[in-house]
Formats: C-alpha cells, structure tokens, sequence
C-alpha cells in the first residue's frame, strides 16, 4: 500500500514536473502576444564575457550557451584606458561553419578564451580597461548586433590550496602510532603497584 | 633493573616505530596532491569565472510590446530617398528587419522573394529593412537581386526596430500588417513557409472583415504552436 501510495506520488510529481517544463520551453509567439517571456536568451545571457590578468597578458574568456554560438572574425580587443597598448588577439582554431554568403567561417560554441599582450605607459595610474567586441547567433535562426563591452580585467587570483585527499595508509600509521604509545605504557606499567595513599 | 630498562628500550622503538610511520605517509601524500591535481582538481573554476550559461535560464529576451497599429518611420531606400513607411500605405505588409552579416536573415531572402511574388495580387508586399551599413547592403542586394523594396539604415532603423517593441535588437524578426496598419504577428527569428502562410491566411481573414485582431492575434499564437508541435525533436 505504502509503495503504491510513493509510486503514484512520484508519477504526479514526474507529471507536473514535465508539464511545467514544457511550458517554460515555449517562445513567447506560441503561447500567446502577451505572453511575458521569449524563448531567445539575452545576448549577455547567450555569450557571458569575462577577462583577468595574468602577468603581462589579459584572458578574455566567454562562456557560449548551447546551440549559441560566436564567430571567430568578429571579435576584436582593443584597449580603452589610457597609455595601455594591446597586441592582437590569440584565438584558439574554431569550428569551421559553411556560410553560402561568407564562405567558410571559423565559431566558437561553449567556450573560448582570448589571449592578449599588454603593455602599461601609465605606471598603474589608472584602472586597466580594455574593449571587446563580439558577435554571435543562435542555432535556431537569430543573431545578435556586434556587442561591444568596456571590461576591467581583474587580477588573477593566487592558486586555491591543494585539495589532498587523505593517503590510504594514514589510518593505519595513527593506529599504529597509537597502539605504540599503549604498548609503551602496558610495558613500563608492568610490575608496578599504584602508590595509593591509605584510606 | 635490566628488565626495567629492556622495557624502556621495547617502549621507545614502538614509540619510534610510530613516529617514522606517520612521517612517511606524510612525505607520501605530494605525490597523491599531485596526481589528484592531473585528474580531480581540473574541474576547479578559477574565481570570478562565469558559470555555464544554458537555453533554461530564466533570463529571457523581453517580449516585444507589440504596438496595434504600425508606428510612423522613414528610412532611406535604395536610390537614397527618405522614404516613409507610409508609403505602403493601403497594403498588407511583411517587414522584414534584417542585416547582411546575419546567416538567418539571408537564409530567409529566397521565402521573402517567393512570397512578395506570390501574394502580390493580394495587395501584400514584402518591405525589408535593413539595419546595416548603406554601401554594404546595396552590393547585397545587387548581388542577389533582391526584387522587394528594401529600406536602409543604421540607428534611425534600430529606432523603428524599438518603435515596434523590439528593445533587444536581434534579427531578423518580420512584422505582418494587415492594409489598415494594424500589426497582426511580429515574428522573431528566421521565419518559414508554414508560419508565414499561416499569419497571412489571418491576415487575409482580417482584411475580409472575417474577424477582429484579437482572435487573429490568438488563431496565430495557436496555429504556431501547433507547427512547432509538429517539428521533430
């Protein structure tokens, strides 16, 4: 009785559950005008761009949805703050995508960092900023202007601590260690009356 | 006293036994920190790092507030007149926003010629608009001999983009009129036969006087999630 109870709780669970998300999955257009949201994620959602330093190089880093992607001949940094030169970016090969128009271009999907050379004339007077411009589309036949960002690469953060996972035989040397000290005492111990003082 | 000290020593080497064991294990454990760091510590997420976007985040595009009647704008055509979108005036109208740098919105040129020829004694017309540069949208359209009125421009183009709603431009999306000017559909992304032919039977239905826009609006919103239903996957 109890598992036939569970059983038709987690399928009115499963249902509504698949219900919900059905839901949620369908474009505005389809369900209804005034509906309140799209199926299309904001650009800044779609490709989420991000940029730190490390050394005399800046890694700008975007983070691609799925089924969005960029192309590589459409990003380009510059540098915006003042006294900073910039070299050209270093792009990793992309995926090589047939366009009838265009011929063959080169895109990114998931993720793809840039590696760029910089050089300070301002002695850090001023906060280092760079600009990035990109363009991408989504698999399902949309695409974005080029966006252009003003980012402030942060400083690349010191390595976290090592994670060490604990040795297989650490257990056994504190067990040894430990039946050590107590032999150690049964030893000494052997053979000697407490001193007890009389009641 | 020998027995006592025979004890001593026995003590202090397991003592010592013990200490040695747990030194080694602890010189040990660099060589397990790192082969751990080859295999389980690659999956660490530098600080700062933006998390995996995917297409189930909340976040979505704002809805287009779709206007009721199409807002009043004036762009350049090829020749280089300003042309207002008046100038349609009395057609049921596809206008189509889209750029020469988008893969979709070229994609969809060949639908837009095939229904601008089609529907013409239907007093319906195909207005694209491009929102580009001049110079590279009149090679363009040269090139692939784009046979409907085409309307150009850059900022005052993303203004009438924003004046139906669309705040986020993306392309390409089609405005569908019917010959009063009200807008009936704004479809966003690359449109294709069936969604195409299904707002112009509604705006056929509303130019005969068969219904009102709302239940236009409606019979649309219902007819396209019904083709999606049917697309595989």
């Amino acid at each position: 009785m109890k598992i036939s109870t569970l059983a038709y709780l987690a399928a009115c669970l499963a249902l509504t559950g698949g219900l919900a998300s059905s839901v949620i999955a369908k474009p505005w257009w389809m369900r209804g005008i005034e509906s309140k949201d799209s199926d299309f994620l904001p650009p800044d959602a779609a490709f989420r761009v991000s940029a730190r330093t490390e050394g005399n190089v800046v890694r700008v880093r975007w983070v691609i949805a799925d089924k969005y992607y960029l192309y590589r001949q459409k990003i380009d940094i510059k540098a915006e703050s003042p006294d900073l030169v910039v070299a050209a970016p270093v792009l990793p090969k992309g995926r090589l995508n047939n366009d009838a128009y265009l011929g063959a271009q080169e895109i990114y999907r998931q993720q793809v960092e840039a590696t760029v050379a910089y050089t300070r004339y301002d002695g850090g007077a001023h906060p280092l900023q760079i600009k990035v411009t990109y363009q991408g589309c989504a698999e399902a036949g949309l695409c974005y202007p080029p966006i252009t960002k003003v980012l402030f690469p942060e400083q690349a953060a010191a390595p976290p601590p090592a994670v060490t996972a604990p040795h297989p035989w650490e257990g056994v040397a504190i067990l040894a260690g430990g039946f050590g000290f107590l032999l150690a005492g049964l030893l000494l111990r052997k053979g000697r009356k407490l001193d007890l003082p009389a009641a | 006293m020998n027995r006592q000290w025979l004890r001593i020593t026995g003590a202090a080497l397991l003592v010592g036994l013990g200490i040695w064991a747990g030194a080694w294990v602890h010189s040990t454990r660099g060589t397990a920190t790192s082969h751990l760091a080859k295999s389980d510590l690659r999956i660490a997420v530098p600080a700062g790092e933006a998390s995996p976007p995917s297409s189930s985040d909340e976040d979505s595009l704002p809805p287009p507030k779709i206007p009721d009647l199409l807002p009043q704008f004036s762009l350049q055509d090829r020749a280089g007149k300003t042309t207002p979108i008046t100038a349609f005036a009395g057609k049921s109208l596809i206008i189509n926003f889209w750029a020469t740098w988008c893969a979709p919105c070229r994609s969809e040129i060949p639908l837009l010629e095939a229904l601008h020829a089609e529907w013409a004694g239907r007093d319906v017309s195909v207005v694209g608009i491009a929102v580009d540069h001049r110079d590279k949208v009149l090679e363009f359209a040269d090139r692939f001999k784009i046979g409907y009125p085409l309307l150009i421009g850059e900022q005052d183009a993303l203004d009438a983009a924003t004046a139906l709603g669309v705040e986020t431009p993306v392309f390409p999306f089609t405005v569908f009129t019917d010959r009063r000017g009200d807008v009936v559909a704004l479809f966003v992304g690359q449109l294709h036969r069936p969604q195409a032919e299904l707002i112009l039977s509604e705006v056929q239905n509303l130019n005969r006087g068969l219904e009102q826009l709302p239940a236009a609006r409606q019979a649309i919103a219902e007819g396209l999630h019904a083709l999606q239903a049917k697309q595989p996957g």
